[in-house]
């Protein structure tokens, strides 16, 4: 028998019709599984997406005493430039070092009224490739004459972030698993339940004659539909979500490196209508054909 | 046309429905299959469609036997027989058109021939009117008639009929009764399971009495009782 296409959607969009109401909760089910799942992949991918430039941000700042001349500074750069661990080396000078304190504290004047050039050293700022590499490095500019006292880098801070955000990042995907778990058996759940109202009519189908994928591509093409507006709506809520979230940090968290570009929204899109599609497919083959053996 | 032997169908452990059933139907045969509630009538109609399997012995359909058809092959065996309920078994959200059509639909027949086939066959069973009118619009009696329409759309050899009559009254009754005599003299082979005694008694045809699970009486042009 030729698969007449024209003649399965026609009959799925008028058990929609008459069925409204159900077509609505399992579309309303599948809009809200979705729409959290969405949430928890977003959030995962924010989270890592900060905590990636925080771990790039890592850097050693060395304060120079104040007897070092221009020339040794320029040579301890170039030598410090040339680790392969190091990505960059900055030099910061007194006044430079002022002028930036200065600007921190621009909104309280009297914090830095009193502080003239020369209290504040010069720095070299030394930018790393990896932050594990933190401790190696201050080794080796101990070996070129600085003094432990004089390092400063936030090596336990980095244990901890990365000990602490590991966790956080499974923990993120381990409730997100979880989730698509409750929201595949929610879905078919609603979908069993609307096609458990309508067994009679499965079973008038079986005895007039018509064959399993008969009956069964018209329910198809119902939980198809369905679950492409209700994950296809999530979706849209959750790319706007981001659009918000991103934007508002900007403004709110200038200090923590939200990437807008961390999260490729349409892959999410993508990715949570086809996970939406395949539960209201699948869950609608099987729960009809629970009810075909007639 | 329809045959069997020997067939004895037990559910569970030990209710037999039907005890060495023997019967053969002739092509083109009016037979009526009567008896109590429990005495085997929807059971016979049922191993027939196939809804059920035989217990032991053979029932063989137009020369097939039916344990031979795998069920992949059921629908094309359920098409060959009309078949008409004592509650009509219409799809609720279609109309008295859209059931007959679907019956063609299934067989995926072509949507010229369905919009020419359904009004033909609709004005048979005088239903033309109310074509376009939900089952819950219509009364018992046309809600029957369409089920007959549906049944018999397709032209199947077979009409099965397991109480047709049984959720109507006797006027609306003996419409029916005449609507599946008319579809037998077209050249169908037509089965009547019922207890409906009048219409038994009225249409002197061929009467295949069961009790408990066995034919006790197979008369050709009988009564229900036939005590003379």
């Amino acid at each position: 028998m030729r698969f007449n296409f024209g003649f399965f959607m026609r009959e799925a969009l008028k058990n929609i019709r008459t069925n409204f109401l159900m077509s609505i909760t399992a579309a309303t089910t599948t809009f809200i599984c979705i729409l959290v799942l969405g949430v928890g992949l977003l959030v995962s991918s924010h989270v890592e997406g900060i905590v990636g430039s925080v771990q790039q941000d890592v850097n050693i700042e060395w304060y120079l005493s104040s007897d070092m001349s221009q020339e040794e500074i320029d040579e301890m750069e170039g030598e410090i430039s040339s680790f392969p661990e190091v990505e960059n080396v900055s030099y910061t000078s007194e006044e430079e070092a002022l002028t930036r304190f200065q600007d921190t504290f621009s909104d309280n004047p009297e914090v830095y009224q009193d502080i003239s050039e020369g209290v504040l050293p010069a720095s070299l700022e030394i930018q790393l490739n990896e932050a594990e590499d933190a401790d190696a490095v201050a080794g080796k500019l101990e070996d070129a004459g600085a003094a432990p006292a004089d390092l400063n880098y936030p090596q336990q801070t980095i244990e901890r972030l990365n000990a602490a955000t590991g966790y956080m990042i499974w923990g993120l995907y381990g409730a997100t698993a979880l989730f698509l778990v409750s929201s595949i058996l929610l879905i078919s759940n609603a979908i069993r339940l609307s096609i458990f109202a309508r067994r009679n009519e499965i079973e008038v189908m079986k005895l007039v004659g018509a064959s399993d994928s008969f009956v069964r591509t018209p329910f198809v093409f119902e939980g198809l539909l369905q679950s492409i507006v209700g994950a296809g709506l999530a979706a849209l809520v959750v790319v706007w979500l981001n659009y918000l979230f991103v934007d508002w940090s900007q403004s709110a968290l200038p200090y923590v490196p939200v990437a807008s570009g961390a999260v490729d929204t349409i892959l999410i899109l993508l990715a949570l209508v086809i996970v939406g599609v395949a539960i209201g497919v699948i869950g609608s083959f099987v729960s009809v054909t629970r009810f075909l053996r007639v | 046309m329809i045959r069997f032997d020997n067939v004895t169908k037990i559910f569970g452990r030990d209710t037999a429905a039907l005890e060495e059933i023997n019967l053969e139907v002739e092509d083109g045969e009016f037979i009526f299959l009567v008896g109590q509630s429990g005495s085997g009538k929807s059971t016979m109609v049922r191993l027939i469609l196939k809804e059920y399997e035989p217990t032991a012995g053979a029932i063989h359909v137009r020369g097939t036997r039916l344990s031979a058809i795998p069920r992949r092959k059921i629908p094309r065996h359920r098409r060959s027989i009309g078949c008409v309920f004592q509650d009509f078994k219409l799809l609720p959200n279609k109309t008295a058109a859209e059931n007959v059509a679907y019956a063609m639909e299934v067989t995926g027949q072509k949507r010229r021939q369905i919009r020419t086939k359904v009004p033909q066959i609709l004005e048979l069973v005088g239903l033309t009117e109310k074509m376009g009118k939900m089952p819950d619009q219509l009364s018992g009696g046309e809600q029957q008639r369409v089920s007959i329409a549906r049944a018999f759309v397709s032209q199947p050899p077979i009409l099965i009929a397991d109480e047709p009559t049984g959720n109507l009254d006797p006027d609306t009754s003996v419409g029916i009764m005449q609507l599946l005599h008319r579809i037998n003299r077209i050249g169908t082979t037509v089965v009547v399971a019922t207890h409906d005694k009048e219409m038994v008694d009225v249409m002197r045809k061929r009467v295949v009495a069961l009790d408990n699970g066995r034919i006790v009486r197979d008369r050709v042009k009988g009564a229900y009782l036939d005590e003379v």
